[in-house]
């Protein structure tokens, strides 16, 4: 059923934030583990560690602290470490391991919100992906003061590491018509993703992609056994990633690549070392 | 990543790997099961918690589990080669 011969792979649809990839030739077990790569082993950027100063707000440090950890900031994989593998051994960090970005804030005159965008970094390349997430709000004479440390981590460790928001794939439908349908139309009525369409006593499918696979067709269609068929491609997988600005889609991928070569080095290096004993 | 030896015999070998969980288990059996000369092969995460995996590998004693196991290796990574190269040629053409 699966061959290493031939791996296809086309690009659907690409943006700055998402991609979508039409891949054939892999099997379940691949891209399950190309998903699972992405979503937890994927390095990124995430506020790590915070240093009150002030606090005057209502909401307590660690409150504030979640929050910010949780905004996306903007990774730059090359040129920083992750802190367990970085030279410097220093559980503080050093300037190859971590980012320093700092918010002071005071609420003088009236009450306000406090965005994303007022953290001041000192690296201007790691910055939040969007200026617009809110953090907290004071009232008035309210103020917060403090400085946030921002290292690399994995989305193993907490969520916030993870450089996606969204990473699926699903298996690619395949749509037939037998020649025994009357074209009652019933299929293209129930299709909740418009994936059929009726022309001229036919029943025609329009939008394959879209297909869920869901079998609500094949289940309204009045004839015994049913006249349509919906079953799905078994190396065939749509994989649809939505980054969350944190590294390009593409980034992403490879990156995920590269840390599963990785991994099966390690593995291989260790069984050839690995003697074992005879019991 | 570290390995211990649980079980080895002519033909089976069973391990211990810290630090390997689904992600690497599931497509290292599937390529293992896809080798005519693997009897069985299957793993086990014993604590969902942990990330420490057993392995089982059975040849049909024609070869050494063992090679059988390097050879899935080999043949995971010749598939993220393919994979690679493949995306980094779809991607060029956007």
């Amino acid at each position: 059923m699966w061959s290493v011969e031939i791996v296809e792979v086309e690009v659907l649809e690409k943006d700055e934030r998402n991609v979508r990839l039409l891949i054939r030739g892999v099997d379940v077990p691949f891209v399950n583990a190309l998903r699972r790569t992405i979503i937890s082993e994927v390095p990124c950027m995430a506020i790590d560690e915070v240093v009150m100063i002030e606090n005057s707000s209502i909401l307590q440090d660690e409150i504030i602290a979640l929050r910010l950890g949780l905004i996306p900031l903007k990774t730059d994989l090359d040129s920083y470490n992750l802190p367990q593998e970085c030279p410097c051994k220093s559980e503080f960090g050093c300037n190859l391991c971590r980012v320093t970005l700092t918010l002071d804030v005071e609420a003088k005159e009236e009450t306000r919100t406090v965005y994303s965008g007022e953290l001041k970094s000192e690296n201007p390349e790691i910055v939040p992906v969007s200026d617009k997430i809110p953090i907290i709000k004071l009232a008035r004479g309210q103020k917060l003061r403090l400085e946030a440390y921002a290292r690399l981590g994995k989305g193993k460790n907490h969520a916030k590491w993870q450089p996606v928001s969204m990473c699926t794939y699903k298996y690619f439908p395949k749509i037939e018509v037998l020649s025994k349908c009357d074209a009652c139309g019933k299929c293209v009525e129930i299709c909740p993703r418009k994936v059929l369409a009726k022309t001229e006593n036919k029943i025609e499918v329009r939008n394959l992609m879209a297909c869920t696979l869901c079998q609500d067709c094949v289940e309204v269609c009045p004839q015994n056994p049913p006249a349509i068929k919906v079953e799905h491609e078994e190396d065939t997988f749509i994989f649809s990633l939505e980054s969350t600005n944190a590294l390009p889609p593409e980034r992403i991928l490879t990156e995920a690549i590269k840390i599963l070569d990785k991994q099966f080095n390690e593995f291989e290096e260790q069984i050839k070392v690995e003697k074992g004993e005879e019991s | 990543m570290k390995i211990k030896t649980l079980k080895k015999t002519s033909n089976e070998l069973k391990i211990e790997v810290e630090g390997m969980g689904h992600t690497l288990c599931n497509l290292l059996q599937k390529r293992l099961l896809e080798d005519e000369n693997v009897d069985l092969a299957g793993y086990n995460i014993p604590h969902p918690l942990a990330s420490n995996s057993i392995i089982y590998v059975r040849t049909k004693g024609n070869v050494e589990s063992k090679s059988a196991l390097l050879k899935a290796v080999e043949k995971t990574r010749e598939m993220n080669e393919k994979f690679r190269k493949e995306i980094e040629k779809a991607l060029k053409k956007i």
